[in-house]
This record gives structure tokens, C-alpha cells and sequence, in this order.
């Protein structure tokens, strides 16, 4: 996860806003399920690299739109650019401690 | 990371589930008509299982009820797993209209035994499964895959055409017998194209695809899973004749293929299950899994009951054709169906009801639009039907098939009432106002 240091802190507001889209089967937000690979901020302008649990994932519409519609609604943002990526492939390691213990998984971090 | 990026396709984005959902709402109307059936005429039960009015009860159910499901979840889960769009929306609508006109009419037929009018309905029903077929093929073709998961949805819609094709062949040599051979051997081979080719089938592909998904877990196992199916299907290429020649040995080495494939795929599942991340299974992860115990018990007494050796056959009472289908129907076929629904029901509503909202509003997850004790006191409830049922049709006693009808109906009561109130989101979604966001300093 890239968080440059310079925009900190609309970054952490852009990562506020993705932890308010929850993953319609598990109910984990997509940040701790891991799907956002990078958020890169350039002064109203976001951008966005994103991917899902599973290319096929069926609800994987809903979440891209989601995850566009909940950045421009960031009081004072400029363009929104969010890439849905596929390689690296998501897997279960990319899981933050949060959704471990929501999951009941005690897996190694 | 040096990620490489892709594109969401336009057909990707379309799933709206709308299909599939007119599925799920038709059959449920069905599991209450079918339960109705037997809280109307509980000796149903007792009665063999070529009685008309046991051909009847047996149409409703399983053409009603699973098929309806089944095909439903085909229609929404065969573009998922494949990574494509359904070939053709416009045949999965007239696939349901034919469908939902076609059953009622075969089980009233049925029930009155009336051959000719059998025939009409049966033929909408066929033309049905045709487009379904056709449909169901056609989205494998185009998705260019052809892994473990593209067969199974492939051969299972193959399996349905034979099955329904079978079934009006039955019919038809009913009325003008022009195949001389003893109608329930026909009928036995029909029911097991359709129990094997169809449901088998499906679950021994499209589980490997759903449950890792569901359970965070891995598919680690596709060799065994693979080696499961194609000795099933191998099995049922030699037992569907078999049972209509009645050859015992036959018979036996083909359902003994059947409960070999059944084996490898079960134990596929229990290494997928190994792997999950997600360790409390949700209650329809539970039933599903089950109902594929119970599937597997169903093909190694069906192995049992068709060796030459068996007494069981048309015998009334004991070990017979009605216990096996029983374990088969009310122990397999019933909880892997209703786990099935538990999960696609919430998720095709969500998809709906929630959907458009992310990131909008506050929107729940899709396990959240269940009630969730009514939903474990219902599934509990279908799956502990069973034992009296089966102790019922063993015994042939009237009480033991009144407490099975009474706990299938309680069962059957509290699932249908979940399902409406997931459904109800449809028309009532419940979304919270946008999490607040700080504003950026200026």
C-alpha cells in the first residue's frame, strides 16, 4: 500500500471513505479485505488501484462503481481515477488483522 | 507492484440477477405447493413410488421446486463462473413462462392421470429445457473455457434435455406402448438421468466454484474433484440403460461408479474446506454441505438396492425404492437445494436492492437481509425432517410420516418466511445515510 508522506493527509481521508464500502458477502470493508493495492493523491486528484477477491466476483460492479461514487462524494475533490487490477492476483495474505479476527481466522499475518 | 491492469467488461457489469430471481420466486411458490401435497394426503408416502399420485408429489417437488432453483442458479452462476453474459436473456424469459405454465399443468395431469393432457404440458415444459440447454451451451461455448466447472454446467443442461426427453418418451409408450418394456424401468432410468445427470452433476462442478468463494477457502483438489465427476458421468452412461434393461449387474457396477465419483468429489470438498479463512460456515454453507452428505449416503444405497442380491426394489416397506428416495430427495437433494437458495437468494437482492447504492449510502451486507434465527430454526427443521421420514417410509408407519410431514411443513414454514423477508428489500431496501468523511484541510 503506497501512502506517500507529502499528502498524507488527504490520503488517509481517501482511505476513510474506502473503509465505508463493505464487501457484500463477508460485510468487511474493502480496505481491510485488501482489495485497494495503492491510493495516490496529487492534489484534488485521486487515483485508485483496486481488485477483487475473485475476477469473477460477481458483486465486482457494484464495488468499482461504489468505490468511484464514494471518492467523488470527498468534499473538494478533483478527478477520480480508480484501476481494477487483477495481477497480482488477491489472496487471503492480503487480509488485515481486522478481517483475520472478524472471520474467526488465525492464520499467520 | 508493477500491477497489469485491466478493464471491467461491459458484459461483466451487467449481471442484474433479475432471471434468476423470477426463478427463486417460482419456486418457492412450489416447495409450498409441494409441501401442501403431503400435509393434504400424508399416505402419500406409504404409497409406491409409481403411484400416480407418488408421480404427482414427485413432479412437484423435484420439477417444481429443485429443477426451478437449479436452473435459476444456472442462470446467474454459469455467467459468473465462466467470466461471461448469459447467450441469450430473451430464451431464459421464455424458459420461464413455458416452465412456470408447463408444471402446474404436468402435475395436475399426473395426479389425474390424464396421458393426453400429460403430453401438452409436458411438451411446453421440454420446450423449456430445450431453450435452456441451448442457453446454458451456448454461454459455455462463448466463455472459451473448459475447466471442471464449464462441463458440469454443460453436461448437467444436457442431462435435463435427456431427462425430460426420457420423461415424455415414458409418457407417450404409456399411451401407445410401442416399446415393450416394463414402464418402471423407464421411469427408474428417467429419475436417475435427472437425479445424477442433472443435480449430481451440477454440485460436483459448481460447489468446487462456490464454496471456496464463499468460505474464503482454496480448491486444491481439482484432479479428485475431476476424477468425482467423470466417474459419475461415466457410471450414469452405464446405468441409465442398465435400469431400463434391467440388467442387475449392470445396474450395480454403474451406481457403484456413481457412488465412487460421488466419493472423490466429497472428499475434494473436505480439502477445500480445509483451506477456508472463513471458519463459522454460514447456516446455508451448513445445510448445503449436509445435503452432499446426504447425496452421498443416496448413491451408496442406491449402489446397495440395485444389486441383484437386494430385495428391496418395489418392495412395500423395509429397505425400498421410497426409502432411497427419501435419503435421496428429503437427505440430499432437499438441504444442498435450500443451502443453495439461503445464499443466492440474499446475494441476487442485494445485487438488486444494493447494489446501485454503494457507495452512496450505507448498505448492508447480503447475509444481513436474512432473519437470522428464523432462517437456523427452519434449516434446522428441513434438515432433521429426514429421520422420521425415512423411519416412516421404512416402517410404513403413519405416525413416524405425520412427525416427518410436520417438521418438513414447520421447516418448509420458517425457510419460505426467511426467503420473503430477504425479498422483501426488493421493494423496501433499507439504506443508511453516507458515512461522514472529514473534510480535507484547506
Amino acid at each position: 500500500m503506497n501512502e506517500s508522506t507529502e499528502t498524507k493527509l488527504d490520503t488517509e481521508q481517501v482511505w476513510e471513505a474506502l473503509r465505508s464500502i463493505p464487501d457484500p458477502e463477508f460485510g468487511i470493508n474493502i480496505v481491510d479485505l485488501g482489495l485497494i493495492y495503492s491510493v495516490d493523491c496529487n492534489g484534488a486528484d485521486v487515483s485508485v488501484v483496486m481488485t477483487l477477491t475473485t475476477p469473477t466476483c460477481p458483486s465486482g460492479s457494484w464495488i468499482h462503481e461504489g468505490t468511484k461514487e464514494a471518492l467523488k462524494a470527498l468534499p473538494g475533490i478533483g478527478e477520480v481515477n480508480v484501476a481494477m487490477v487483477f495481477d497480482p492476483a488477491w489472496s487471503t495474505a492480503m487480509l488485515s488483522q481486522e478481517a483475520r479476527q472478524q472471520l474467526g481466522w488465525k492464520g499467520e499475518s | 507492484m508493477a500491477p497489469g491492469r485491466t478493464s471491467l467488461s461491459g458484459g461483466w457489469l451487467a449481471v442484474q440477477g433479475r432471471l434468476p430471481l423470477a426463478f427463486m420466486g417460482l419456486a418457492l411458490v412450489w416447495i409450498v405447493v409441494g409441501t401442501l401435497m403431503l400435509l393434504a394426503v400424508p399416505s402419500l408416502l406409504a404409497l409406491p413410488h409409481s403411484h400416480p399420485h407418488v408421480v404427482a408429489l414427485t413432479h412437484a417437488w423435484v420439477l417444481g421446486f429443485f429443477v426451478t432453483v437449479a436452473c435459476g442458479a444456472v442462470y446467474q452462476l454459469a455467467p459468473v463462473a465462466l467470466g461471461t453474459t448469459l447467450a441469450n436473456e430473451r430464451y431464459g424469459w421464455w424458459h420461464f413462462w413455458l416452465h412456470a405454465t408447463g408444471v402446474p399443468g404436468m402435475v395436475v395431469s399426473f395426479w389425474l392421470w390424464d396421458l393426453e393432457l400429460l403430453g401438452h404440458f409436458g411438451f411446453l415444459v421440454a420446450i423449456g429445457i430445450v431453450l435452456f440447454t441451448v442457453n446454458t451451451c451456448q454461454t459455455v461455448k462463448r466463455s472459451g473455457r473448459r475447466h471442471l466447472v464449464a462441463w458440469s454446467v454443460g453436461a448437467s443442461a444436457l442431462w435435463l434435455l435427456t431427462t425430460v426427453l426420457m420423461g415424455l418418451l415414458l409418457a407417450a409408450n404409456r399411451h401407445w406402448l410401442f416399446i415393450p418394456v416394463d414402464p418402471i424401468f423407464l421411469l427408474r432410468a428417467h429419475a436417475h438421468l435427472g437425479l445424477i445427470g442433472f443435480f449430481v452433476a451440477l454440485l460436483q462442478g459448481v460447489s468446487f466454484q462456490l464454496i471456496p468463494m464463499f468460505t474464503l477457502g482454496e480448491m486444491r483438489e481439482w484432479r479428485w474433484a475431476g476424477a468425482g465427476f467423470w466417474t459419475s458421468q461415466g457410471g450414469l452412461v452405464v446405468l441409465a440403460p442398465a435400469l431400463v434393461f434391467h440388467h442387475g449387474v449392470l445396474s450395480m457396477l454403474g451406481a457403484a461408479a456413481v457412488a465412487v465419483g460421488v466419493t472423490f468429489s466429497s472428499l475434494a470438498m473436505v480439502r477445500a474446506l480445509d483451506t477456508r479463512k472463513k471458519r463459522a460456515l454460514d447456516p446455508g454453507v451448513r445445510l448445503f454441505l449436509f445435503g452432499g452428505v446426504g447425496v452421498w449416503i443416496a448413491a451408496v444405497a442406491g449402489a446397495v438396492l440395485v444389486a441383484p442380491w437386494s430385495a428391496g426394489g418395489s418392495a412395500s416397506g423395509g429397505f425400498n425404492a421410497m426409502v432411497y428416495a427419501v435419503i435421496a430427495i428429503v437427505g440430499g437433494l432437499l438441504p444442498c437445494i435450500a443451502g443453495m437458495m439461503c445464499k443466492i437468494v440474499p446475494f441476487l437482492t442485494w445485487m438488486r436492492a444494493y447494489g446501485p447504492h454503494v457507495g452512496r449510502g450505507r448498505t448492508p451486507s447480503a447475509g444481513a437481509l436474512t432473519l437470522p434465527r428464523i432462517e437456523r430454526l427452519g434449516l434446522a427443521l428441513l434438515a432433521v425432517a429426514v429421520v422420521p421420514l425415512l423411519v416412516g417410509a421404512w416402517t410404513l408407519s403413519d405416525v413416524w410420516i405425520k412427525a416427518g410431514i410436520g417438521t418438513l411443513a414447520a421447516g418448509v414454514a420458517l425457510f419460505t418466511a426467511d426467503m420473503l423477508g430477504v425479498m422483501r428489500h426488493l421493494w423496501r431496501p433499507q439504506i443508511g445515510a453516507p458515512v461522514a468523511v472529514r473534510a480535507a484541510k484547506s
